[in-house]
């Protein structure tokens, strides 16, 4: 901040660049909010307060299905890339030879392939070895996506705890499985936190590979809201759209904010933008 | 398990660097990325050389067909399409994205992190509904259509189904992944650089050519990875806001594992398409790594 200060003149371009961007990025998700709550079809004109479209959807048993199947499908998929991202993380933090790094760009790889490609490759894996598409062939596609999403924060939490304490531990008389689990474990606990949250919110809004990895019932909710948007725009879309929007901005703000009251580390946050060194 | 034989008879080395746990904690997730992961990319490439049956399955075989089948007048172009659309993409979301981390990163001041909070959150919000969102603002009784026509400029205008609304989403839908990383390259430029670079150069524009933007190249390369990624294998844009006019290559892909059910050609699209991206990959990865070795 104080070098910001030092920087007197602000630049005109950039601050009206930012202040257009803002507008664009958050009037067409208001605009749905706003016509969610509309008592008329129209998505144009707003003719008066009704909660109309919110009931549909409440009676809407496909839906809610829909619904509880991304839940599940969100819920398993982030236990289990938790634990399987915390023990990549682990490992390749302290397994330092080429084997290691090796392994850590394999997996960082999902994070740079189109997941249309991640898709089609998953939906072949899964029909190639008789796997009937369901909930659990996107659940297992989704862990896989997501491993690389908590690998990457809680190695970035893991660089700032020092070797010494751990080898203090084993001083003290630990085992090596003590001191991960008395020592190591809990200083994670925020990284965790922040980790699960965004996976969560990630695989419930995701669309692409659910698309492919899906079986005809239960379809996961994104799969479903996708097929009636083809057919064009409605109010009772608008409805489950906002309901989305609001559940996966609480998740991301909550990701964002939480791993910061546990003090000071790393938070999702720097770790998106890449200041948490 | 090289890891335990190769520690087991030795006494357990007392430095945590060396403790076999480290090593046996990496074999589950490995094996469960090899198996999901690069396994399932290895069947994409094998059945990209296969070819369908009488009776409609896909089998693999040793055929290039596919591959053949992909150079025809009619996906030429689709992938031409595909590749300016995902540069006009990059090209908007660098012209959006520079003066957005530019502002946010050096005259934020107390309001970066919830300015930047503000940036990420709906981007991480669902993706479909805010494609949908455009959709709905642009259809053509819409709020944009309406307002147009309420204030007489016009008798409205169909946005949908042209490039430009495809181009558009794809921005809306991946421009954060620039603002990022430029704001990520610009947090850690030094500002006495640019105050030095006023001094020699005189003039903010001139400054900004010769100093800023070659200072945080690294966070635009970066960015034009990101955007361009997503972008070129996209298939919701084009689907929601655009028409078979503006298919794109992911639209083609998708095609091929639904409607078309050609999974093999699907295969052969889907290798072409990463082949393409490994490229860019590549170039980043030597474009910036020639960037550090420069003083």
């Amino acid at each position: 901040m104080a070098r910001a200060r030092r920087l007197e003149r602000k630049p005109m371009f950039a601050v009206v660049v930012t202040a257009v961007f803002f507008a664009w990025l958050y009037l067409p998700i208001l605009a749905v909010a706003l016509f969610s709550l509309n008592d008329k079809k129209s998505l144009s004109t707003f003719s008066g307060f009704s909660l109309r479209w919110y009931d549909d959807l409440v009676h809407n048993d496909a839906l809610i299905d829909s619904l509880l199947a991304s839940l599940k499908i969100a819920t398993v998929a982030t236990v289990g890339s938790l634990v399987l991202g915390t023990m990549l993380a682990l490992g390749l933090e302290r397994v330092r030879s080429r084997r290691g790094r090796v392994i850590g760009a394999v997996t960082l790889l999902p994070l740079v392939t189109p997941e249309i490609v991640t898709g089609v490759a998953a939906l072949l894996l899964f029909t190639g070895v008789g796997l009937k598409l369901s909930m659990t062939t996107v659940i297992l596609a989704e862990i896989t996506f997501s491993i690389a999403y908590v690998t990457v924060i809680v190695r970035g939490r893991l660089a700032g705890v020092s070797l010494e304490v751990e080898e203090a531990a084993r001083d003290l008389g630990c085992t090596p499985f003590q001191a991960l689990r008395l020592v190591i474990l809990p200083t994670l606990v925020p990284a965790l936190v922040g980790a699960g949250l965004l996976v969560f919110a990630l695989v419930f809004d995701d669309f692409v590979l659910a698309f492919f990895t899906t079986g005809v019932d239960p379809q996961p909710l994104p799969v479903r809201v996708y097929s009636s948007i083809r057919f064009g725009v409605s109010p009772a879309i608008n409805a489950i759209g906002t309901l989305m929007l609001i559940g996966s901005a609480l998740l991301i703000v909550a990701a964002l904010v939480l791993p910061r009251l546990f003090g000071r580390g790393t938070s999702s946050l720097d770790l998106i933008t890449g200041g948490q060194k | 398990m090289a890891v335990l034989d190769r520690r087991g008879a030795k006494p357990a080395p007392r430095s945590a660097q060396r403790t076999w746990l480290w090593g046996a904690l990496l074999a589950l997730p490995t094996a469960w990325m090899v198996a999901f992961f690069v396994f399932s990319m290895a069947i994409v490439v094998l059945l990209s050389f296969g070819r369908t049956t009488n009776d409609g399955f896909p089998a693999f075989a040793t055929s290039t067909a596919n591959y053949r089948a992909l150079w025809n007048d009619v996906y030429l172009e689709l992938f031409w399409r595909s590749l300016l659309y995902a540069l006009a993409t990059v090209a908007i979301s660098v012209l959006i994205a520079y003066p957005v981390a530019y502002a946010v990163a050096l005259h934020g001041g107390r309001y970066k992190n919830a300015l930047i909070a503000a940036i990420v959150v709906p981007f991480f919000a669902s993706y479909l509904i805010r494609m949908y969102a455009w959709k709905a603002l642009l259809s053509d009784d819409g709020l944009v259509n309406s307002g147009l026509r309420g204030s007489g400029l016009s008798d409205g205008v169909t946005f949908l189904n042209t490039p430009w609304a495809v181009i558009g989403g794809l921005v809306y839908g991946f421009v954060v992944f620039m603002i990022l990383p430029i704001y990520a390259s610009l947090e850690r430029l030094d500002v006495s650089l640019i105050e030095a670079g006023k001094d020699l150069y005189h003039g903010p524009v001139r400054t900004f050519f010769s100093v800023t933007l070659p200072a945080t190249r690294a966070g635009l390369y970066g960015g034009v990875l990101l955007v361009f990624l997503p972008a070129l294998g996209d298939f919701v844009s084009a689907q929601l806001l655009g028409g078979a006019s503006t298919f794109m290559m992911g639209n083609l892909v998708q095609q091929q594992f639904t409607e078309g059910q050609n999974w093999p050609l699907g295969s052969a699209l889907t290798v072409a398409m990463m082949a393409a991206l490994t490229v860019l990959m590549v170039a980043y990865l030597r474009a910036t790594s020639t960037q550090a070795q420069e003083p």
